[in-house]
């Protein structure tokens, strides 16, 4: 498909000598146009000479330029005032926001339009008085009425529907451009074209320890050992520079490089950004997965097709999932997507989709579709609606972990654990039977006690006096133990802030039943909780409480109500003396049920996330605080009594335990009475309880990763000025039609399945005829090749973008791109072979006077390494380079838990702190200030290109930062090891692992005065600030 | 203002080559001096602009302010409990709301009307109504310009912090200081131009994301000062075991080196300009702490802003240093009151019980935030320093639930205050409706807010801008209105 395309496209023809707004300056070149390219002209044009040949007026010549001059500042592309628009026929036939038609064809004089514009009465008169707008004059108010009274003709052509075909020129075809210079790399035939119009030269081929140097860095972040250096300095072979390309391009390395480059432009970040910030513990995979795909020389449009729906791509892989992440690694508001006012949060969806879109739009198509939320793009043919097509193609993606086990994975490990849950729900069972038996027996040994007993709670809290076994816990903040008599009491909570906390859970808790008798100060509360069980941190906890969504009613409560749903149950009326008894239910198969008084309240129900795990030695539980670190989270009254049950209590059971007011006889004594025979077949059950439960506990957690969950959206609306109260008509998944060689109908309807529309939007992206995506990837390798783009707003290459410096060369680069099967590494040979790349760094003063930017590369400009590359050269300079690859990210911070995430920076010198500074987790908030200082972007930012910046701020850390002190230690014992402690050759071995050559003799003569003064140390830290070393050439 | 210091080449004759401006301030990766000079134009500096629509070329007209000081009170604080007076809702406690339309609060459990927990006095010469909450801001009310009616985008704590600070409800957007530092350069290059000093009780929400320069060069980013620790600035001291004398001959050595290797390529004014930053670096190591040293103020001045006092001692060093930054000719800085949500809460985020928490929040605030309007006002300051009050939002005439004493997040009408250079005195700008539930009469918006600032300190919002990813990026989006009613 790639050779046909461009075989299609000779070099004389150029779609920019057209109008397409049908004034074609050369009509005989019709011909040359290939069919596929144009059908929207031809379609233009032919209607344009029915229309001129049947009617007086023509719509196109008399009536459209009137619309433009009076109506389209208010009522065009841009702004539709009352949702009006005359730019669209169906909307200006159909008429804006009170429902009127506002054209009655062959009816002048019904047709509000004419009478707005006639000006019948001025309060209506368009355009309006105070609009600064001219009103029509008679002509061509005759014109209008002339036009209405004959049909209001109005060609299908020009109906707004079908966009006309821009001229902008990187929506067009990609040319290969005949090329003259025989077997010469071409890039240096098109540079060297451009640099002979400003009569300008290239600069002679830079040094081998200079080509290696700058080669090392571009393509692997990293400095050649001086090793190497050596060898290709002296490797007299043709083809020596050629093999070090290679060796380069297959090197792991490389895609740690590239992969960061690729980061940056996704806006990848491991931590939510916003009020929490919190950690993505698994948001990794998908910077792993851009290692390996540019280690793999993925072709770029699988590349591309993955990271938009690689999750329904069929065979679905696990790399597939993990691409997905681009859509969501960007900051999210989890305060926003959790609060109550619905407007509030439609917006925050609504900036979610927007960063969405723009990441995809500007990083494979290089345009800002995201400017098109409230109005058409500015600048760029981006109609309105074909933002909401487009948002409809994303609507179904949401933030969030996902499972990145494939379908088989996730059934085997389903079915293993529904069969472990069984045996263990079985054990449990005879456990417990025998357990109550065991109770009754001790019972009837007992002199006198009640009739009736509750079953056997795994901790139980009393405020009587006898001593709490299990969990014992301690009053917090005002709560106290209130005497009823000799015997009785109950705990006391006062007011907000007292609660009652236990010690650590003994052991892991999964299925539970929670129970407490309480009496509430006042029903007018909300928010507190009667029990809770949480993890020691609070983030994660399952708790009986009261009035917080709906006053006066009974929830059961969980963080970010993740597993909350009203039990659909009448509001509390309890006497406020009195005490109720609650009891939620946690089951096994993951259902929650709630009882009051021993009778069921409301209706379980089976939420849709799954039943935690509380952890012995982590969590405890709480009386009267719905969990730590929440806002309204106090319960105030009393609470007689509170259990905790590690198994899923029945109907049955509740209602005894609340008739027997929580009377039961303890474990031990129950364990005491059982015949030889029942504590025989106890112990067996319990030990085949223990067991499964281990093997439950081992089961390997499904692998999941932050790839953002799917859901089946709602049909997509347009938003009338990206106003959430303002849905205006219905869209169908699509793309865009400035892309005009493609179909940007995807033929889905509104209600099409999720999947369907990311795997078309797919197709569309990365069909061959679609010219931005190559020309957008070409342009970013030589961007980061050279420090500067032949377009130099690699994300924007819209009007408002810059044009190329080179567009021929361009366009070759872009069709290579895709001649090769989209391989990106054979792009980068492309380009640095050629003598261009390969061209010194020297000033040249008078090429300078006429190219001060080097735009026409008349050298390779000089450029400071990134931060990443900063410090990773120097852990190479000393040796200390860990390049374990991949996995978690290495964390070089504290962090504290205070409602919100904070990273506190810390220096840390063990091995997984110097691994290369991509794998460094890329949080929000948890900058760090070496790494800040040489401009590392933001995370949340679309960084198409870094800002290179040099300040006092970078100096002084690279002076002082304890990271810097530590490896020029390393660095000059290392160079000190390799000299054999002979100080002048250790002097050398620094400047050779630093800046890859040998001091001079005036430099070695200096340094060596300070070495034997102050140490190598201080030689080496001077080498890490030096310019040099933190330059390329 | 500024310590004695070789004059600093001119920009326009900055290495060898004439460059373009815009490529300094937008094209990152152009090579030649592009690359490192880009801090260079941090500077005052008051060249003749480029037509160039791209280059952001400051400033645009005669200043009235040259620099400005920023108090940020995080949570919301009730604009019904300290400077908007409702009798309406005094007269209409313990009624229902109705007739406002949609509810507006975070937490979705809208309770009854509920007066302000404190009284009200009118104050000073203007008559401006404050609550008792507020005693010593009560007395400064002669100064400062109210505006009563400004409005957020957003009812959610960041996204409004965001908003105030970045004119963006979003991560990533460049802060006010930022914009400033872009657009007007430093006034002393041995501070930076923009300095946040955190509240000493804890960050608030997002930390760092709060004062990030976004995708302007990171040279325009907020520095935070640490003003607790010794060592205000990470890494601005020598390490402990490296001796002064030593640090200075490796310093003459780096030099050198540096030296040789500029000189070695003349033409690429970069490698200069890296010399020039580690001169820089070196004045910093003992100008910041001097500018931090609040040994120098006299025990009067210390008592004025209550250093003496537990309850507000962090919070007071920080008015006092910020008021001595701006005296050193930092162009923006920022004080944070109140840090981030957890509980007990440190900021102004009243939900539970707004009496309690304002109690608590204003027992820090009040006296040295108008310690630090006397002291800007004394000093004369204010003939040339821009003074803000702002917080997120502000809080509902509701209470947060039936019965509950606590108010919810309320963005649809609150009140913040400037003071000093180019502003009215003893002046209220618009006002909220009967209740204080929506902006009534001159609504002010962030983006009109900000336009004001920036139009004080001589920069037309319109023009002040920095070209990323397809748009010609502005403080204030594509909105924004001077408020040229409170212009003195």
């Amino acid at each position: 498909m790639p050779k046909c395309l461009v075989e299609h496209h000779s070099a004389e023809w150029s779609f920019g000598s057209f109008d397409l707004k049908g004034n074609q300056k050369n009509p005989t070149m019709l011909v040359k146009i290939p069919p596929s390219a144009v059908y929207a002209v031809i379609a233009i044009l032919f209607c344009d000479f029915v229309s001129k040949a049947n009617a007086q007026v023509d719509f196109a010549r008399d009536i459209i330029p009137i619309f433009q001059t009076h109506c389209y500042e208010c009522h065009g592309p841009e702004k539709q005032k009352s949702g009006y628009r005359l730019d669209v026929r169906e909307i200006a036939l159909k008429g804006g926001d009170n429902g009127e038609a506002a054209i009655v064809p062959n009816l002048s004089a019904k047709s509000p339009l004419f009478r707005f514009v006639r000006g019948e009465d001025e309060e209506s008169l368009m355009p309006p008085k105070d609009s600064g707008k001219p009103r029509l004059n008679s002509d061509e108010l005759a014109k209008i009425k002339e036009w209405l009274d004959n049909g209001a003709i109005w060609p299908d052509s020009l109906s707004g529907q079908k966009r006309q075909a821009s001229t902008h020129w990187s929506l067009q075809p990609i040319k290969i451009p005949i090329l003259q210079g025989g077997s010469e790399n071409p890039v240096d035939v098109f540079v060297r074209a451009k640099l002979l119009e400003s009569s300008l030269a290239a600069s002679p081929e830079a040094d081998r320890r200079t080509l290696i140097r700058r080669i090392s860095f571009d393509l692997v972040g990293l400095p050649p050992s001086p090793e190497e250096v050596e060898a290709f300095v002296s490797d007299r072979s043709s083809n020596a520079y050629e093999n070090l390309v290679d060796r380069l391009l297959a090197s792991s390395h490389y895609g740690e490089r590239w992969g960061r480059h690729w980061l940056d432009i996704a806006r990848y970040t491991e931590s939510q950004g916003f009020e929490y910030d919190r950690l993505r513990d698994n948001a990794w995979h998908y910077r792993d997965y851009v290692i390996k795909s540019f280690n793999e020389d993925k072709p770029y449009d699988q590349f591309m097709r993955e990271q938009i729906a690689g999750d329904v791509l069929e065979p679905v892989t696990r790399d597939g999932i993990v691409a997905t992440s681009l859509l969501v690694c960007g900051p999210w508001d989890q305060a926003g997507n959790g609060q109550s006012n619905k407007t509030q949060r439609a917006i925050t969806r609504e900036d979610e989709l927007e960063d969405m879109i723009g990441v995809v739009g500007q990083s494979f198509l290089g345009l800002t579709i995201n400017c098109a939320r409230c109005h058409a793009h500015k600048f760029d043919p981006i109609p309105h609606d074909e933002y909401y097509r487009i948002k409809s193609v994303f609507e179904g993606v949401k933030h969030g972990e996902r499972s990145i086990a494939t379908a088989e994975e996730t059934m085997a490990r389903n079915q293993r654990q529904k069969g472990l849950e069984r045996e263990i729900d079985i054990a449990s069972h005879i456990v417990s039977s025998i357990e109550s038996d065991g109770a009754e027996q001790a019972l009837a040994k007992r002199p006198k006690g009640p009739t009736e007993l509750g079953p056997i709670p795994f901790a139980k809290w009393t405020f009587d006096g006898t001593p709490i076994e299990v969990m014992p816990g301690e009053l917090k903040d005002g709560a106290v133990v209130r005497k009823l008599d000799n015997e009785h009491g109950v705990l006391q909570l006062p007011k907000e802030g007292a609660f009652f906390k236990t010690a650590k859970l003994t052991k892991d808790i999964r299925e539970k039943t929670l129970e407490a008798w309480v009496s509430l100060a006042s029903l007018e509360q909300g928010g507190g909780a009667a029990i809770s069980i949480e993890t020691g941190n609070g983030r994660v906890f399952d708790a009986i409480v009261f009035g917080e969504q709906h006053p006066k009613k009974w929830m059961s409560g969980s963080e970010g109500f993740a597993r909350t749903k009203p039990f659909d149950a009448p509001e509390e009326t309890a006497n406020t003396k009195s005490f109720v008894h609650v009891a939620i239910v946690y089951a096994s198969d993951n259902s929650i049920a709630m009882f009051r008084n021993g009778e069921p309240y409301g209706k379980p129900y089976t939420p849709k996330t799954p039943l935690q795990t509380f952890a012995a030695g982590d969590a405890h539980v709480l009386l009267g605080y719905r969990h730590t670190g929440g806002g309204r989270a106090w319960l105030t009254g009393e609470i007689k009594q509170a259990a905790l049950y590690d198994r899923a209590l029945s109907h049955a059971e509740i209602a005894k335990s609340y008739r027997a007011g929580g009377a039961s006889v303890t474990r031990a004594e129950s364990l005491a009475s059982l015949s030889p025979d029942q504590a025989g077949r106890h112990a067996a059950a319990l030990a085949e309880l223990q067991r499964n439960k281990k093997l439950l506990s081992e089961l390997p957690k499904p692998p999941v990763s932050y790839a953002g969950v799917r859901v089946q959206p709602p049909n997509t609306m347009r938003l009338k000025r990206g106003d959430v109260n303002s849905p205006d008509e219905e869209v169908t998944p699509g793309g865009l039609s400035a892309v005009f060689e493609i179909e940007h109908d995807f033929g889905l309807k509104a209600d099409s399945p999720e999947k369907d529309r990311r795997l078309k939007f797919a197709e569309w992206l990365s069909d061959a005829r679609n010219p931005l995506p190559a020309r957008v990837m070409a342009n970013r390798v030589w961007h980061l090749h050279f420090g500067q783009g032949l377009v130099g707003t690699p994300n924007d290459f819209g009007m408002s973008g810059d044009r190329p410096s080179h567009p021929e060369l361009l366009d070759w680069l872009a069709a290579k791109l895709i001649e090769s099967g989209w391989s990106v590494k054979a792009l980068h040979k492309l380009i640095v072979l050629s003598a261009t790349y390969r061209q010194g760094a020297a000033f040249n003063a008078s090429a300078a006077s006429v190219d001060s930017d080097n735009r026409l590369l008349w050298r390779y400009a000089p450029h400071r390494l990134e931060a990443e590359a900063v410090r990773d050269a120097i852990l190479v300079a000393s040796g200390q380079l860990n390049t374990v690859g991949g996995g978690p990210s290495f964390r070089p911070f504290t962090t504290t838990e205070f409602n919100a995430t904070f990273y506190t920076p810390i220096d840390r010198p063990e091995a997984e702190f110097n691994r290369r500074t991509v794998y460094r987790i890329n949080v929000n908030s948890g900058k760090d200030p070496l790494l800040d200082s040489f401009d590392c972007p933001d995370p949340s930012v679309k960084t198409p290109r870094r800002g290179v910046t040099t300040t006092p701020l970078q100096a002084l850390e690279l002076m002082n930062n304890s990271f810097i002190q530590r490896q020029a230690n390393h660095l000059a014992e290392r160079a000190m090891r390799s000299a054999k402690n002979e100080i002048g050759r250790g002097i050398e071995a620094a400047y050779q692992m630093t800046i890859g050559r040998k001091p001079n003799d005036q430099e070695l003569k200096r340094a060596m005065l300070v070495a034997k003064e102050r140490g190598l140390v201080s030689v080496c830290w001077a080498l890490f600030n030096s310019t040099e070393f933190i330059y390329v050439q | 203002m500024s310590s004695n210091r070789e004059p600093l080449p001119n920009l326009e004759t900055n290495g060898n080559i004439p460059f373009p401006r815009r490529h300094f301030l937008w094209h990152s990766g152009g090579g030649l001096g592009a690359i490192a000079l880009a801090w260079m134009l941090n500077r005052d500096r008051l060249h003749a602009s480029t037509s160039d629509s791209r280059s952001a070329i400051a400033p645009h007209f005669a200043p009235k302010a040259k620099r400005v000081v920023q108090v940020f009170c995080a949570g919301g604080v009730s604009h019904l409990d300290t400077f908007d007076y409702k009798p309406d809702l005094e007269k209409m406690d313990g009624k229902s709301l109705e007739g406002k339309g949609e509810n507006l609060g975070f937490f979705g459990q809208p309770g009854r009307l509920m007066k302000s927990v404190y009284g009200f006095k009118q104050h000073g010469k203007s008559g401006a109504w404050v609550s008792d909450l507020l005693p010593k801001l009560s007395e400064c009310v002669d100064d400062v310009c109210f505006i009563k009616s400004m409005v957020a985008k957003s009812n959610n704590h960041t996204p409004a912090a965001f908003q105030m600070n970045s004119g963006f409800t979003l991560n990533g957007f460049p802060c006010m200081g930022s914009w400033l530092s872009y657009g007007l350069g430093t006034e002393n290059e041995n501070l930076p131009a923009f300095v946040v000093l955190p509240d000493p009780r804890g960050l608030p929400a997002g930390g760092s994301i709060n004062w990030t320069s976004g995708f302007l060069p990171a040279n325009h980013q907020g520095v935070a000062f640490r003003t607790q620790s010794n060592e205000p600035v990470p890494d601005l001291q020598t390490p402990k075991h490296v001796t002064a004398s030593a640090r200075m001959a490796d310093m003459q050595l780096l030099a050198a080196m540096n030296r040789e290797f500029a000189d070695g390529h003349p033409g690429d004014s970069a490698f200069g300009a890296r010399l020039r930053s580690y001169e820089l670096a070196a004045q910093m190591q003992t100008s910041i702490p001097e500018a931090t040293d609040l040994s120098m103020e006299t025990a009067a001045t210390q008592q004025m802003y209550g250093l003496d006092e537990p309850a507000n001692k962090g919070f007071a060093r920080n008015c006092l240093t910020a008021r001595r930054l701006l005296e050193r000719g930092v162009r923006f800085v920022q004080i944070l009151n109140g840090g981030s949500f957890g509980s007990p809460r440190i900021n102004w985020d009243g939900h539970e019980n707004v009496k309690e928490n304002h109690d608590t929040q204003a027992l820090t605030m009040d006296k040295p935030v108008a310690a630090l309007i006397q002291d800007l006002k004394q000093r004369g300051m204010f003939e040339d320093t821009l003074f803000v009050w702002t917080t997120e939002f502000g809080r509902s005439p509701t209470t947060q639930g039936i019965g509950a004493p606590g108010r919810d997040h309320h963005p649809t009408a609150f009140t913040c205050f400037l003071a000093g250079a180019g502003v009215k005195k003893g002046m209220e700008y618009g006002s909220s409706d009967e209740i204080g539930y929506f902006a009534a009469e001159n609504k002010v918006t962030i983006p009109d807010f900000h336009a004001t600032i920036l139009n004080l300190l001589g920069l037309d919002h319109e023009k002040l801008t920095f070209y990323h990813n397809g748009i010609n990026r502005r403080l204030t989006d594509v909105h924004g209105q001077v408020i040229q009613g409170i212009l003195s």
